[in-house]
């Protein structure tokens, strides 16, 4: 009964509680479109880094004077059972040139069977020289073209896509099989190691084991977790989130204080039906929760509409900004919907709590002389 | 069983002190019916609505049933006003929003009483006021007669012990106030009610089984 007379007072002032609802609206559907956005905008990003989250790039420890990782280090770590591949790299800045054309830039030293772990070639075969596309660009070079790496000779047997990593920039190498390196560069020690953890969280485990078996006498390298770059990213994107959201929330405040406004007047123009309502055995709380279950039902209503219309919002701003839409119905994407249902109805009920305590307070006897 | 015991009220408008009832003593035995009269602004409306517990008196006591209900919490009044006491009201005061049906049903809505029996005990009460099988209506579509007898209805839903009457024909032309207080007079005779009218309408206080007078604020004669 409490229900239906509450819902019979919205319906008595139909434009009023309409507007209230659009306010309320307005609000949950511009923060949940910039939730969506926010976190479909975060898994975008994310996904160039997807391939990476479960590798772990192990360097000399610099600080205690180690400037390679030798061929028994890396033996040892080989034997670490959470290792799934175990990618040691040589590196070295060296002179190319090509028709004159001359630049230096970082070789790499990788054995030829798994090179094809950490790059994805856009021409050619893995088994010989890679260069990275700027570098191709650069010296306008083709598989078969014949470089010129620290005064040796070389065939460009593949250029590697355009892409991203933290451990090495493929746009800017050059790649060499380990032998061709240790001929050009007289047998360098390694300066990284780059494993493929079995899953991302048997990291934590993988790093315990290399303290324990490499790092045991002298901490002799250092362990880098991809993991950690993510988790940063997710937290500056979660964060841009959130305050995007807040400005957002701007309009579910005014939405708020309107709803605020129009229960304000409520109270007064029914100042006498709470008299009444008191005078024939009405509590104080009764009437209290007359009002809130009043504000109630305008934050539901507007909520669920403002939350089924947020979807097309988030759509809308991700296909107009990201250009795609596939993160919009993502369960991470959903959880904003509802955080902004919940904002909505919450800021309904407490914008409502003011008017709804000074009904309360009313002394039945003045509620009822009131003109 | 109604007793006031040497009640005061005052009144502070501005700065200026309105003593509206000043030292009033009256007790109503269980099924009387007593026609309080006066001119306006005597205080009438002010004792009934002490005798109501709509508020509290500046001095003095008013006892319902033996209970002294300046002792009463502001949740122990409302519910003696809900379970032993029925307001009758100049303007009615029917909530527009809802029937006539739903209007009677609102005090035990407030009691808590299921639904069905609610339903049925207030059919039977529209029945009992004359307005049976117009529940339906709602105050805007009903005459002035017919609200106060929706009112009535409403008073006794709770089936009180006591029906306290404010000017009740104050707005209706004189046949509909003949109706309304035939009712109020035959709940007294036949169910017992103790009824408190008040009124400054001289020919109601035949319907009365004692008239107290009340002139600035003090009983001048009762009878």
């Amino acid at each position: 009964m409490l229900i239906e007379l509450a819902l019979r007072n919205l319906a008595r002032t139909k434009v009023r509680s309409t507007l209230a609802i659009i306010g309320i609206v307005i609000g949950v559907m511009a923060i949940s479109s910039i939730g969506i956005f926010g976190e479909s905008l975060k898994a975008v990003i994310l996904e160039n880094f997807k391939d990476v989250a479960n590798e772990v790039i192990i360097t000399p420890n610099y600080i205690h004077g180690y400037t390679s990782i030798d061929a028994r280090t890396v033996r040892k770590i080989e034997t670490i059972p959470f290792a799934e591949t175990v990618i040691p790299v040589k590196s070295e800045s060296a002179l190319v040139e090509y028709r004159g054309k001359k630049t230096y830039v970082t070789v790499y030293g990788i054995d030829v069977r798994k090179t094809k772990d950490l790059f994805e070639l856009e021409k050619g075969t893995y088994k010989g020289c890679l260069v990275g596309s700027k570098i191709a660009d650069f010296f306008k070079l083709r598989v078969g073209s014949r470089i010129t790496v620290a005064r040796k000779d070389f065939r460009v047997t593949g250029i590697i896509k355009e892409g991203a990593r933290f451990d090495i920039n493929p746009n800017y190498a050059v790649i060499l099989p380990l032998r061709d390196f240790d001929r050009v560069f007289n047998d360098r020690e390694y300066s990284m190691v780059i494993v493929k953890v079995k899953s991302i969280d048997k990291i934590d485990a993988f790093k315990k084991a290399v303290d324990k078996i490499v790092n045991r006498k002298e901490n002799k390298v250092s362990v880098f977790e991809m993991k950690m770059i993510i988790e940063r990213i997710k937290n500056v994107f979660g964060k841009v989130t959130l305050f995007l959201m807040a400005i957002a929330g701007v309009s579910l405040l005014v939405a708020g204080i309107s709803i605020l406004n129009i229960m304000l007047m409520s109270t007064i123009e029914r100042t006498k039906e709470i008299g009444l309502m008191r005078a024939i055995g009405a509590y104080r709380e009764t009437i209290l929760k007359l009002f809130l279950t009043e504000a109630l039902i305008l934050g539901l209503v507007g909520s669920a509409v403002g939350g089924a219309l947020s979807f097309l919002g988030g759509y809308s701003i991700d296909v107009l900004i990201l250009k795609t839409a596939k993160y919009v119905f993502a369960p991470s994407s959903i959880v904003y919907v509802f955080l902004g249902i919940a904002f909505g109805i919450l800021t309904a009920l407490i914008s409502a709590m003011y008017p709804a305590w000074k009904a309360s307070k009313l002394e039945p006897i003045e509620a009822l002389r009131y003109e | 069983m109604i007793e006031l015991v040497d009640v005061v009220k005052k009144y502070r408008i501005g700065t200026h002190e309105v003593v509206a009832l000043n030292g009033v003593s009256l007790s109503v035995r269980d099924g009387e019916f007593v026609v309080i009269m006066g001119p306006s602004g005597s205080g009438k409306s002010t004792l009934l609505h002490l005798i109501g517990c709509l508020d509290k008196p500046t001095s003095g006591k008013v006892i319902i049933d033996g209970e002294d209900t300046s002792k009463l919490s502001d949740r122990e009044l409302t519910e003696l006003r809900r379970d032993k006491i029925g307001f009758v009201f100049q303007q009615y005061y029917l909530i527009p929003t809802l029937t006539a049906l739903e209007n009677v049903e609102l005090p035990m809505v407030f009691k808590g009483v299921p639904k069905e029996k609610r339903h049925s005990r207030a059919e039977e009460l529209l029945e009992l006021v004359g307005l049976k099988g117009q529940g339906d209506r709602k105050p805007n579509e009903l005459s002035g007669g017919e609200q106060q007898r929706v009112a009535i209805a409403r008073a006794l839903a709770n089936e009180p012990s006591i029906l306290l009457c404010d000017e009740p024909t104050g707005n209706l032309d004189t046949k509909s106030g003949k109706v309304v207080m035939d009712i109020i007079k035959r709940l007294n005779v036949e169910e017992g009610v103790t009824v408190v009218l008040v009124t400054h309408d001289p020919s109601l206080s035949d319907y009365g089984d004692r008239v107290v007078r009340i002139r600035d604020g003090r009983i001048i004669h009762a009878d």
